[in-house]
Order: C-alpha cells, then structure tokens, then sequence
C-alpha cells in the first residue's frame, strides 16, 4: 500500500470509482429503457381507464378499440423518437447520442406501421360501425374536425420516413434528407388537434388529456431547449472565430479556433462538437468534428480532413470566420472507463479523439497501449504528437503503416496479417483493458468484431461514430 | 443487466395496465343533481345543448310521478358519423334512464358528446317536472 493522498492513476481507488460511474450509468441507462417501455404501456392503460374493456363488444368496436390503441402507441414512439434525438446531456453522459440514435432510426418503421395501421384499422371499423364499405368511409372522416391535418400528418409522416431508408437517403445530399427530416416536427404537432378532438380518451378536463399534453411539452421542449437553445447561447458566449489554419498533411487541415471561457464548455478529451462556420459557402452545412487537443480558456484545436465537398472547403476558411457550436458530444472520454487498462487503436484521420483523450487521461506507467495504423507514410497525421503524449505517460505506442490487403475483411495491414498479428497479439492485456476505436467506419467494425470474438464484454469497448 | 430491464419494464406495465383496466371496467356515471323532488306529471323539454358535433335536446314524459319516456328531439348532427353514433347511443341512452330514473347513468362509450349532451338535456327537464 503507498501512503500518497488523493487518487493515483491506476490505483485500486480509481478502478473502485470506474466501477461505480459504470454501475450509475448502467442503473440509468435501465431506468431509462423501463421508462420508455412503460409509456407505451400507459399509452395502452389511458385507453383502458376511459371505459376501452367494455369497448370490445362487437366486431366493429373491437376493430375501432384496436386502431385507437394503435395511434396511441405509434404517437408514444414518435415522442420517444423526439426525446432521443434532442441531444439531451443526460441521454449522452449515459449511453451516448451515437447509441440514442441508433434507437431512434429503429422505431421510425414501427411508428410508421403503427399510424399506417391506426388509419387503416379506424377506417374499417367506423364502416363496420355505418355498414358502409371503407372507401365510401374515407369521405366521411374527412369530414370529421381536425381530421384533414391528421391525414396531413400522416402523409409527412410516411415522407420523412421513406426519405430515411438508408438505400433512399443515400440518394439525397445531407442536407435536403435533413430539411425533410425537420417536417417530422410539423407532422406531431398537426397529429395533435385530432388525438385532443376525437373519441373520449383525451376528453377536455380530464387527467389522460393532462398527461398527453406533458408528453408533446417534454419532447418539444427537450427539442427547443438542447437542439436550439443551449446551442445558440454557448455559440454567442464563447464567440469562437477561426484564429490560424495549418496544413498538417495531404487534405489534412487543423483549425485552430479562439474563443472566451472555453474552459466552461466542460468538454473532455475525446468528445466532438458540431460546427458550423458562418461564410457565405460553408453556414449551411454543420460538422461534426472531434477535438484534436483538449481546449485552454481561449483556444481549441480540430483537425479535418477533406471527406465530403463541405469538409474540402474548411481548409480554407478566412481568419476571423465566427463559428457557432452544438456540444459537447460523445462518451468516448476517459469518464466511460470501466477497466484497469486502456488498449487505443486508430486510424488515419480517427486519431484526432484519440490524442485528445490521451491528453486528458491520468495514466499509470504501463496503463495504456496505443496502436496507430495509417494506410501510406503521408496518412500519418498528429503521430508526432501522439508520440510525445505516449512518452509522458509512460504508454506503449505501436505503429503499423501499410495498406490492408484486397479482398480479405481486416484491420490490418498486409504485412502484419501476413506475421500472424493479432487485437490479442497486440494488447496482450486486452480482456482487462478498455479498448478505444477510432477509423473509418468499416474499419471499426472489424476491430471490434475482432474485440467481441477475442472475449471482450461490450461496455470495455468504445467507439466513435460520425455518421449521423 | 438486460433482464433487469425486462423484468422492471413487464412488471412495471402489467401494474399500469391492471390498474387502468380495473379503472375502465368500473362503470362511469355522469351525476346529475338528485331528483328527489316528487316529479308531477306532464311532458318536458330539456335545454338545448350545444355540444362540438351539434346540438341535443331531449323530452321526457312522466305519469304517476315516474319517467315513462325519454324523447330525441334533437341528437348530433355535424356530419354522417356524428347522426350515427348518437342514433346508436340514444336507444341505450333512453332505456338506461328509464331504468335508473335519474340522469346518473353510464357514459355511453364512443358517445360521449352525445351521452353528456343528453343527460344534460334531460337534468334540466327533470329539473322542471320537479318545480
């Protein structure tokens, strides 16, 4: 035992502390999922409590109680769609936004079946009900208060979804998806005049209509809070403006950025923000962008490289450019630690977190093994500085240039599959360690289907997205 | 973990859904002022309720102190739907009064702009038949 005060990197303490953040984490990220879980559950029970179980008497109320039950599910899972996609700090701290939306792109089908399904199935039911066919019904549901906007709602709803299947969205750039996107909002709110007018289940006065209402002003105002408040009041408090630009390889630019009281941003090292720089060209078009270097009180530092026709253009922004922030994003920081050891692996432009979370890290002497590949000598961005942090702390580097092979699924170069290397050969310590990926996405992938096939549990694996 | 979760979220909403079961099978009543006045004989005009799908207006008919009939003079109306789902309330409506004789009967589901304007309506004629 040593007699030092406070907490030594490395020490039993510091391990006793990650295994407590874990489990806070872990009891949060549950609770949450219950609470989702359960609100459909009440959406279901607001239906059951205004009288449904003696709404199943016929065929044609049973029909009408079933499409009913379906509208109420399907408008619970839009307003979990909302809440996930507010960037809410609690959600990010917990489980990440990259996982919150990764939920959020699988309920969009199941809302839309459902309220496909709530209009069909109400359809038929109020003709069993008249004892006319359903077509001859449409008519007379149009006719009914606030149903055209419903039917308006209905139709947005099925665009911003189309739009979002992967192999259509693909087809559109970034931003159009994205305008079309910002119609889900309108098509909630025009859903609403009919859920509050019709049938008795959200009747004036009563406390299901209470509820319901504090359901739409949660996930609205998480939206108008953390999408548009937070972000437009740290943009014009820290007034960060574009202070030097520096080539540090082929395509490969750092901005370095200044600004006021950025130490209050709170950011940690491996975390990003979303920016966007106000020039004529750039202002529509916001990126996402690790930082490169833990930020000073008046300085930060991301490094970019050109992916799409936005990012070739940063490079040659004027000094002085003002740059607006969302963030800061991400749990790929050392606060997402649960294990003794920190195994990173990066790639190419994937460095950038990686050297912002070494910076940020206390590390023991021998705590960490970082390995960087680089698919040509040129893509060897920041390995300089990544080296100097690796002396410092006492951490193992390992570099491995060299393209990987044709037609083989791997991480690796040619070369070091060819000598048999492996995630376990190269951390040897892997299955207690925490491992950090960083890389094109593809690339990511096979690391950590290399990890889970290693035996690593998935919470001492940790990745970064940008792909949203 | 995981079953954690499974468990919480069904033991959770199986308690929501029971409660809310056992709340809807409970038969709501709208309660009307008690009629304890002796109701003289006669026919009755309710008042005219304007509801959202349009308005509704009852009569009611006592002899011998009780109701023996509960006319629609008017029932709403805003469009097709409306006309039938108070053409399949009034019926229930009617006879459900007949038999409590009172206004503090069940809310008839699907109906209920229906059900609260023709209780109304009908409060308002007992209210009279006991002056």
């Amino acid at each position: 035992m040593t007699t030092s005060t406070g907490v030594r990197p490395g020490s039993t303490s510091q391990s006793h502390n990650r295994q407590m953040r874990f489990k806070r984490r872990t009891a949060a990220s549950d609770t949450m999922a219950i609470v989702a879980v359960v609100s459909i559950a009440i959406a279901v029970a607001l239906f059951l409590a205004t009288g449904g179980p003696r709404q199943f008497g016929t065929v044609a109320a049973s029909v009408t109680s079933l499409g009913i039950i379906a509208g109420l599910i399907g408008t619970d899972l839009v307003l979990i769609m909302l809440v996930l996609a507010a960037r809410i700090p609690f959600i990010d701290h917990t489980v990440g936004n990259d996982r919150a939306m990764a939920l959020h792109r699988k309920l969009g089908k199941p809302a839309l079946y459902l309220l496909l399904g709530h209009g069909v199935v109400l359809l038929i039911g109020y003709a069993l009900a008249a004892k006319v066919d359903p077509v001859a019904e449409v008519g007379a549901m149009w006719a009914l208060p606030d149903l055209p906007l419903a039917f308006v709602a209905l139709g947005l709803f099925l665009v911003v979804v189309v739009t979002s299947v992967v192999a259509v969205r693909r087809r559109f750039p970034y931003e159009f998806w994205h305008v079309i996107h910002l119609l889900s909002y309108f098509a909630v709110l025009f859903a609403l005049p009919h859920e509050l007018s019709e049938g008795g289940v959200l009747a004036e006065g009563s406390a299901e209509r209470v509820y319901w209402i504090a359901l739409y002003v949660v996930a609205f105002g998480a939206i108008a809070v953390f999408r548009f408040g937070e972000p437009l009041v740290k943009s014009l408090r820290h007034d960060i403006r574009v202070a030097a630009i520096e080539v540090v390889g082929p395509n490969v630019v750092s901005l370095h950025l200044s600004g006021r009281h950025l130490e209050s941003l709170r950011s940690s090292g491996g975390q990003f923000f979303i920016w966007r720089f106000w020039t004529g060209k750039t202002w529509w078009h916001s990126h996402p962008i690790s930082m490169s270097s833990i930020p000073t009180g008046s300085e930060v530092r991301i490094t970019v490289r050109a992916l799409g026709n936005g990012s070739t253009r940063l490079g040659m922004l004027p000094v002085g450019t003002r740059v607006w922030i969302e963030g800061p994003y991400g749990l790929f920081t050392d606060a997402a630690r649960t294990a003794p050891k920190l195994a990173i692996v990066a790639a190419g432009i994937g460095i950038t977190p990686v050297r912002a979370l070494l910076e940020d890290s206390r590390l023991a002497p021998d705590e960490a093994t970082i390995m960087l590949r680089a698919s040509s000598e040129s893509d060897r961005y920041l390995w300089d500085e990544m080296q100097q942090l690796a002396d410092r702390s006492g951490a193992a580097l390992y570099t491995a240039v060299g393209a990987r092979p044709a037609g083989v699924d791997t991480w690796l170069s040619e070369r070091d599959l060819a000598r048999g290397v492996s995630l376990r050969s190269a951390f040897p310590d892997l299955l207690v360690s925490d491992l950090y990926v960083c890389g094109p996405q593809s690339w990511t992938d096979l690391v950590v289907e290399d990890a889970r096939a290693a035996g690593l549990p998935a919470h001492q694996i940790h990745t970064e997205r940008f792909d949203w | 973990m995981r079953t954690r979760v499974v468990v919480g979220s069904v033991l959770a909403s199986a308690a929501v859904l029971g409660i809310a079961w056992g709340i809807g099978s409970a038969s709501p009543t709208i309660t009307g002022t008690s009629t304890t006045g002796k109701l003289t004989d006669g026919t009755y005009a309710g008042s005219s309720v304007q509801t959202r799908f349009g308005t509704v207006q009852v009569q009611i008919t006592v002899s011998s102190g009780k109701i023996t009939d509960v006319t629609a003079l008017h029932l709403t109306d805003a469009e097709q739907r409306s006309v039938d789902i108070s053409n399949q309330a009034a019926p229930i409506l009617r006879s459900e009064v007949l038999a409590a004789q009172s206004a503090s009967v069940n809310v008839v589901s699907g109906a209920t702009y229906t059900t609260e304007g023709y209780l109304t309506s009908l409060q308002a004629a007992l209210d009279k038949a006991s002056a």
